[in-house]
C-alpha cells in the first residue's frame, strides 16, 4: 500500500538525518544511538492503530529533532551547518581547481575533515571530477586533433581539398559529449554537496 | 523535511532538568530492569523529565559507559529483540547519593522560597 511506504521512506530520511548530526561521535557510539532509535521508532510504530504517514510524523516528533539528540549524545559538529568553511566546499571542489588547484586541493581537505558529509558524499566530491570545472575547461584548449588542409584549386578545374591529420583522433561527437559530461557532473557534486550541507 | 523546534523553555529549566534526568533513570531501574522505549515513554509521557523521547538514548549510553548501568538483549513477543537496562552497584551508590543531595537541595531551595514570599 502507498501510504505504508510513504511512512517507511519518512522514517528512513529520520534515520539518515539522525546519523549525520551523530557524525561527530566515535563510529560505535553513533551506531549505538542509532540503533536504539530505530528500535524505539517500530515499538512505537508497532502501538499505532494505523500506520499511516501523518501518525508516522507525529510519532517522529515526539522522538524528536535529530539536532537535539545529537546535543544530548555531546556530538558538537566540528563545523556545524553555516560554518564558513563548510560553505566554501562546494564551491572550491567545482571552481578551486582555476587557482592552480590549490583551490581544488584546499576544498577536497575541507571536505574530507568535515563532519557534515558522509563518505559518500566525500568520495563524490573527489573523483567526480577531480579538478572540478577546470579539467574540462583544459581538455577544451587542447587541440585533440590537429588538421591540415591544402586546397589546390585552378579556375575551371574543380577544387581538390586534401586533408591530413595528426594527433589524437576523436571523433568531433564523442569530444563534445565528453567535455559535455565533465561539465555537467562536477556541477551536479557541487550541488549535490551544497544541498546535503543545508538539510538540518 | 520535519520541523521539530525544541519547546520554548527558559535555560535553567532544561539545564536543571538535565541535572536531575540522569538520576530519575537510575531510581526508575532500581526497582526493576526496563528497556529503552518503556524508559523513554514513562520519562515524556507522565513526568516530561526529557525534552524529546530520543534523548533518552544517548544519556542511556552515557550511564552505561559510566558503568552505572548495564544491559542485556532480550527477545520479545512482538518485533525485534529488546535491551535491558539494569542498575549496577555503582549506579545504586551514584543513587543514593544524588537522593541524599536532592533532597537537602529541595530543602534549601523551599526555604528560601517560602520566606521570600509569605503566604
Amino acid at each position: 500500500m502507498n501510504t505504508r511506504s510513504d511512512a517507511d521512506r519518512i522514517v528512513e530520511r529520520y534515520l539518515d538525518d539522525l546519523d549525520r548530526a551523530l557524525a561527530g561521535l566515535p563510529a560505535s557510539r553513533r551506531r549505538e544511538i542509532c540503533d536504539e532509535i530505530s528500535v524505539h521508532i517500530s515499538e512505537a510504530r508497532a502501538r499505532l492503530d494505523g500506520g499511516d504517514e501523518a501518525a508516522v510524523r507525529a510519532l517522529l516528533e515526539r522522538v524528536g529533532n535529530p539536532e537535539e539528540i545529537a546535543a544530548e549524545a555531546g556530538a558538537r559538529a566540528v563545523s556545524g551547518p553555516g560554518g564558513w568553511a563548510d560553505a566554501l566546499v562546494p564551491w572550491l571542489v567545482l571552481l578551486g581547481g582555476f587557482f592552480f588547484l590549490i583551490g581544488w586541493l584546499a576544498g577536497v581537505g575541507l571536505l574530507w575533515s568535515s563532519a557534515t558529509w558522509r563518505l559518500r558524499d566525500k568520495l563524490l566530491g573527489t573523483l567526480v571530477v577531480p579538478g572540478g570545472l577546470a579539467l574540462p575547461v583544459l581538455l577544451l584548449g587542447l587541440p585533440t586533433a590537429v588538421g591540415t588542409c591544402n586546397a589546390s584549386g585552378r579556375p575551371g578545374v574543380p577544387t581538390v581539398t586534401h586533408c591530413t591529420t595528426s594527433g589524437l583522433v576523436i571523433p568531433p561527437w564523442v569530444g563534445i559529449a565528453v567535455v559535455v559530461m565533465l561539465l555537467a557532473a562536477p556541477i551536479a557534486v557541487a550541488v549535490h554537496l551544497e544541498r546535503a550541507r543545508r538539510r538540518p | 523535511m520535519l520541523r521539530m523546534v525544541p519547546g520554548d523553555e527558559p535555560v535553567w529549566l532544561a539545564q536543571l532538568r538535565r541535572g536531575s534526568v540522569e538520576h530519575c533513570v537510575l531510581a526508575l531501574l532500581s526497582k526493576e530492569e526496563r528497556y529503552g522505549f518503556e524508559l523513554a515513554r514513562t520519562l515524556s509521557d507522565d513526568s516530561r523529565l526529557v525534552a524529546s523521547e530520543g534523548t533518552i538514548y544517548p544519556l542511556l549510553a552515557r550511564l552505561r559507559r559510566n558503568g552505572l548501568v548495564e544491559t542485556t538483549w532480550r527477545e520479545s513477543a512482538q518485533g525485534p529483540p529488546r535491551r535491558y537496562y539494569r542498575l549496577t552497584e555503582a549506579g545504586g551508590v551514584a543513587l543514593a547519593a544524588f537522593v541524599g543531595h536532592w533532597r537537602a537541595f529541595r530543602d534549601a531551595v523551599d526555604r528560601i522560597l517560602e520566606e521570600a514570599q509569605p503566604s
